[in-house]
């Protein structure tokens, strides 16, 4: 199944578009003949506890599951299986944390937390591994990002390629015609956001660009 | 002017490619007599502040994309625009600005439009990206 | 813990009167030029009565150009030393029309920190409403800075 990892709706600063205009722009995409199950919401900096899209998730017949994209001092993380007590053991709005106490929290909690957009220039994952910094528990990076400038998602597969890592994919929709630009291709079916953890340390998936999910195109 | 009843998702409203000279911009500051030397019109300026070169005002690229809706829906047809400026625009150069019809609703007696529209460049750049809501009559 | 930014945290709530500002022909006229906008109810009287306005329309950024010289009191933000304009919102609420006097309430609405690929940024948005010479709202403006290092 296709999942966009990565999106923010208006609940993040500088994202214009609602949840419901997302799923209502997926039965554009899917009339389109492209296939798009699911979204993960990774609104920056926080997790929304209080917001409930499962009547939309219904109306609409698109998987919605909540994560969060956090500020780390060796660039953005996102982070999917987000429980209270995660969010007690780390401070969300904290734009400095130490991202590899972010990913042993987050294990800890039965959550991941994964380098988004590792090639952008100047925060990515990759500028701070080219300043001597090492991430052990990095097993899984978003490589291909739908917000990336030229030459960055090539920094990604570059870094994959290089350390052996694993490959998501997400829009990082800030727009809603932007949903669903890149996503992932799980093996597993997902329902919820324990699923999508299980499916991710399951290693059985790939990132796809919405171009590859058009009818008839070969399936993992 | 189009319909409402006529607009479906995912209908695009231009491209519709621009250049902002320099003489445009000296222009468009002097409305609001922007303090000298300014990023503006000034490389040296601009150069201080990290730029290349020269950039466009927001709000002159602003006036831009609503004029690129004013002209689709009607001059008073603009009810809302948001943009996020994500890079400095460089003056004369091409700029092409088109937006994508994503939601239609009724709304306190109003036909809206909601649609995401976008600044770019020729290289791939993603200057300005943002919403709008455009109001239509009816048939 | 999260970074504790530091600034005038006594401006939320306060409202900054500025204006009156008078919507001259000429500042129409200008900002019409630098874009090439010709549109006919932005151009004359004669044009703006045949789209069924009783006089020449403002354009509807207009207010967002009239915001810049809204003198907003300094947030005294302690980072950061170049300032960039992040983000602008307008919501047209009445036809602006050649003659028109407007005037504008501000307040501060946000302060906050992001990081990004210039860095770490502190956000200062603002909000602004713009009323004509009849008391009645005629725009809404948000603006956002960029504060970076």
């Amino acid at each position: 199944m296709y999942l966009d990892m990565h999106s923010h709706s208006v609940s993040s600063d500088d994202s214009r578009a609602t949840v419901e205009q997302y799923v209502k722009w997926i039965q554009v995409l899917r009339k389109r003949g492209h296939q798009v199950d699911g979204i993960v919401l990774t609104e920056h900096r926080k997790f929304d506890f209080d917001k409930d899209y499962s009547a939309l998730a219904d109306q609409y017949n698109v998987l919605i599951i909540k994560g969060s994209e956090l500020d780390t001092r060796y660039g953005h993380f996102l982070v999917y299986g987000v429980s209270q007590g995660l969010t007690r053991a780390i401070d969300f709005a904290d734009t400095r944390m130490d991202a590899r106490a972010l990913m042993q929290a987050a294990r800890q909690h039965d959550a991941i937390a994964l380098p988004a957009h590792p090639g952008r220039f100047g925060i990515g994952l990759t500028d701070y591994i080219a300043q001597g910094e090492t991430f052990e528990d990095v097993e899984i990076v978003e490589r291909f990002n739908g917000g990336s400038r030229q030459g960055e998602n090539e920094r990604a597969d570059e870094l994959c390629e290089s350390h052996n890592l694993l490959g998501i994919g997400g829009s990082d929709a800030h727009l809603t015609s932007h949903i669903g630009t890149c996503m992932t291709n799980f093996k597993a079916g997902i329902k919820n956001a324990n699923d999508l953890v299980d499916a991710l340390l399951s290693k059985e998936f790939q990132p796809v660009w919405l171009e590859d999910t058009l009818d008839g195109s070969s399936q993992a | 002017m189009p319909y409402y009843d006529e607009i479906e998702l995912g209908d695009e409203i231009g491209p519709v490619e621009k250049v902002a000279t320099d003489d445009d911009v000296v222009n468009f500051c002097d409305i609001w007599g922007a303090p000298k030397p300014n990023r503006f019109t000034d490389a040296d300026t601009a150069a201080k502040s990290g730029m290349k070169g020269t950039i466009v005002p927001g709000i002159m690229t602003m006036a831009m994309m609503a004029q690129l809706l004013t002209d689709w829906g009607g001059p008073g047809s603009l009810k809302d625009l948001d943009l996020v400026f994500r890079q400095p625009v460089p003056h004369n150069r091409p700029l092409t600005m088109a937006a994508t019809i994503t939601d239609l609703r009724e709304e306190d007696g109003q036909n809206l439009v909601e649609c995401d529209i976008l600044m770019t460049g020729t290289e791939g750049e993603r200057y300005i990206g943002g919403k709008a809501i455009v109001a239509l009559e009816g048939r | 813990m999260a970074m504790e930014l530091e600034y005038d945290r006594s401006l939320y709530g306060v409202e900054h009167q500025a204006g009156p500002f008078e919507i001259t022909d000429e500042i129409i006229d200008r900002a019409n030029s630098s874009i090439g906008e010709s549109g006919p109810a932005f151009s004359s009287d004669d044009g703006a009565k045949e789209a069924g306005y009783r006089g020449r329309i403002a354009p509807p950024t207009l207010c967002c150009i009239l915001v810049r010289q809204v003198a907003l009191p300094d947030v005294k933000v302690q980072f950061g030393k170049t300032q960039m304009h992040a983000g602008q919102r307008v919501e047209p609420k009445a036809p602006v029309y050649a003659g028109d006097q407007l005037t504008a309430s501000s307040h501060l609405k946000d302060v906050y920190t992001k990081t990004g690929r210039s860095g770490t940024m502190v956000f200062v948005v603002w909000e602004t409403t713009f009323s004509n010479q009849d008391g009645q709202v005629v725009a809404e403006v948000q603006e956002s800075f960029a504060r970076r290092e």
